[in-house]
């Protein structure tokens, strides 16, 4: 038996803290189909125009796709160069891997408005004009260790001797890596992307200073909430999280297969 | 010397000696080591660079003037506002480390411990992480509808009689912004002691079970030190990102809880100095750097082995 302890103190409390991550939520959700001009008390009635008022705008809807768009270029990102950089950190010694391994994780700990006047500066010297693509290798230099630090934690999980037996029965490294290395984390590099894209979505620090014409979503929020707020970024918000839900639930599910086989 | 011609010679001597073995191995660790390598050099290295080069200068009349002073690494420390504002920032991010190990702890161990089924434990990691959906800027907003003095707090404790006038101290203080970011930012902290807590060998609290340990003492002797790990990782996590944030402060802070991101961006956009932004950055970035040496050396000399 794995469990031991008070197992209804213990239920209770974990119980509270979800009461508490998901008040908010449910606030949120309750007065997007508030019948009034603010977000707030008094809840004068069920009305799903803001949601009506949402899908006409433009504005709106523009800056949820640009925000996909950048979250998918962070993906793709991140696991192009991260993958590499996991397995270099797992599999070999090299001088200044110390160093490396650090600079790799500052951005984990740095504000993201630090992240952000650096490469606005750097921007600026090299006449690159802002715009999403800007945004979209800010937040991948961001985020990568976020993959980084996932995979790697699956290599050593899974240790060498596979790939060493592979490679002594002849596989080339891009065999080793199609057959072996890929399989083993395939399911911690989707954890991973999963992770990359949702922050990606939601950033604001890094995005804030690269920003050009094109807003993506969280900026659009922010202008709107710095001025009049409506219930429709309530209803935002909100459809937002159901979207995400099903996505969740479908990729985890999609991905549920190949997860277990390959967990040590 | 030998070594080094090597490299140049065909693959089929794969193996023949050592020391072709070994440039072979160089070069299959250059070939993933250069992308990312390029890519930190790139985005991040130069960008420091050139962060360090601006702030050496200084801004005169809106314009940039290079040189070589340390006087705006002298004015970070000496200055008002900047080293107490550095300090507030670390302050707030420290009580949010705190608040998000206390709250998410309770969730981390029921997850670990409690969840009977795969399906529910599936179902309970879900709701761990769907709130990092709901944008957080919706989020740090409802928390105004809660906690504004017409807010639903407020309105349920006058309609229960509590108090007859509003309670002006949920909000707009320091102690809003800890609790907000603390909300934000918990299910990191969750996820973090979660992952190692699960590290935890069944057997182990077999075997403490059969030698007379009640559950209290399991959870002090055993459970509590190996997660310490855990703790220590999501408390950098959780420290690291409050002390960036610049969202909080505006929605839900006071007059007065200013942080550090918003001294730099006010800097940007309303001072224009870029050369003070800058050299803020490199002050925050060394300590950046600090902070992870710091949390390795803490997380290798915490960790349990099995």
């Amino acid at each position: 038996m794995r469990a031991f302890g008070n197992r209804t103190l213990v239920t209770g409390m974990a119980m509270s803290v979800l009461a508490f991550l998901y008040a908010p939520i449910l606030v949120m959700m309750v007065f997007s189909f508030n019948d009034s001009q603010y977000t707030g008390l008094p809840f004068n009635g069920f009305t799903l125009r803001w949601y009506e008022a949402l899908f006409s705008d433009e504005q709106m809807l523009m800056s949820i796709w640009n925000s996909v768009f950048v979250g998918l270029g962070v993906v793709v990102i991140s696991v192009l160069f991260g993958v590499p950089a996991a397995i270099a950190l797992d599999r070999y010694e090299f001088p200044g891997k110390g160093l490396f391994r650090r600079i790799v994780m500052l951005p984990l700990v740095l504000p993201g408005i630090i992240t952000g006047i650096a490469l606005l500066g750097f921007y600026l010297t090299i006449h690159l004009r802002l715009s999403l693509y800007t945004i979209m290798l800010g937040q991948g230099t961001a985020l990568m260790c976020v993959t980084i630090t996932e995979v790697f934690a699956r290599l050593q999980q899974l240790g060498k001797s596979q790939a060493e037996a592979a490679a002594n029965l002849g596989a080339n490294d891009w065999e080793i890596f199609k057959n072996v290395t890929f399989p083993g984390i395939r399911s911690a590099l989707f954890g991973a992307m999963l992770i990359a894209f949702s922050i990606s979505f939601d950033e604001i620090a890094v995005t804030f200073l690269l920003t050009g014409r094109e807003n993506t979503l969280p900026m659009t929020l922010w202008s709107l909430l710095r001025r009049e707020v409506t219930p429709e970024v309530n209803a935002v918000a909100t459809l937002i999280v159901f979207l995400s839900i099903i996505l969740i639930v479908a990729g985890m599910y999609a991905s549920r297969g190949h997860a277990n086989e390959s967990e040590a | 010397m030998t070594a080094m011609t090597t490299i140049e010679r065909p693959v089929e001597l794969k193996g023949t000696s050592i020391r072709s073995a070994r440039a072979i191995e160089r070069r299959r660790l250059l070939l993933w080591l250069v992308p990312p390598l390029a890519w930190f050099t790139v985005f991040m290295l130069i960008p420091y660079a050139t962060l360090l080069y601006t702030s050496l200068g200084h801004v005169d009349d809106m314009r940039f003037i290079p040189g070589l002073s340390l006087d705006n690494f002298v004015r970070v420390f000496t200055v008002d506002p900047y080293l107490s504002v550095i300090l507030k920032s670390a302050r707030i991010g420290l009580m949010t480390a705190v608040f998000s190990s206390i709250v998410a702890y309770p969730l981390a161990f029921y997850l670990a411990f409690h969840v009977r089924t795969q399906r529910l434990k599936f179902l309970i990691y879900l709701l761990v992480i769907v709130p990092w959906w709901a944008s957080y800027l919706v989020k740090a907003y409802a928390w105004k509808t809660i906690l504004g003095s017409g807010g639903i707090l407020n309105v349920g404790m006058q309609n229960l009689g509590l108090v007859h006038e509003p309670v002006r101290l949920f909000l707009y203080n320091e102690f809003s912004v800890d609790m907000t970011l603390t909300y934000i930012f918990t299910p990191f902290a969750v996820l973090s002691i979660y992952a190692q807590l699960e590290r935890v060998p069944t057997s182990l609290i077999e075997a403490a079970r059969n030698l007379g340990a009640d559950g209290w003492m399991i959870f002090r002797r055993i459970i509590l030190p190996i997660s310490v790990p855990g703790v220590v990782a999501g408390a950098i996590i959780t420290f690291s990102l409050a002390f960036g944030d610049f969202v909080a402060p505006v929605l839900v802070g006071g007059p007065d809880s200013v942080m550090i991101s918003n001294v730099v961006i006010n800097l940007l956009g309303v001072a224009f100095d870029w050369p003070m932004a800058a050299a803020i950055g490199l002050v925050i970035i060394t300590l950046g750097l600090l902070l992870i040496s710091a949390s390795g050396w803490l997380e290798e000399k915490t960790q349990t082995r099995f």
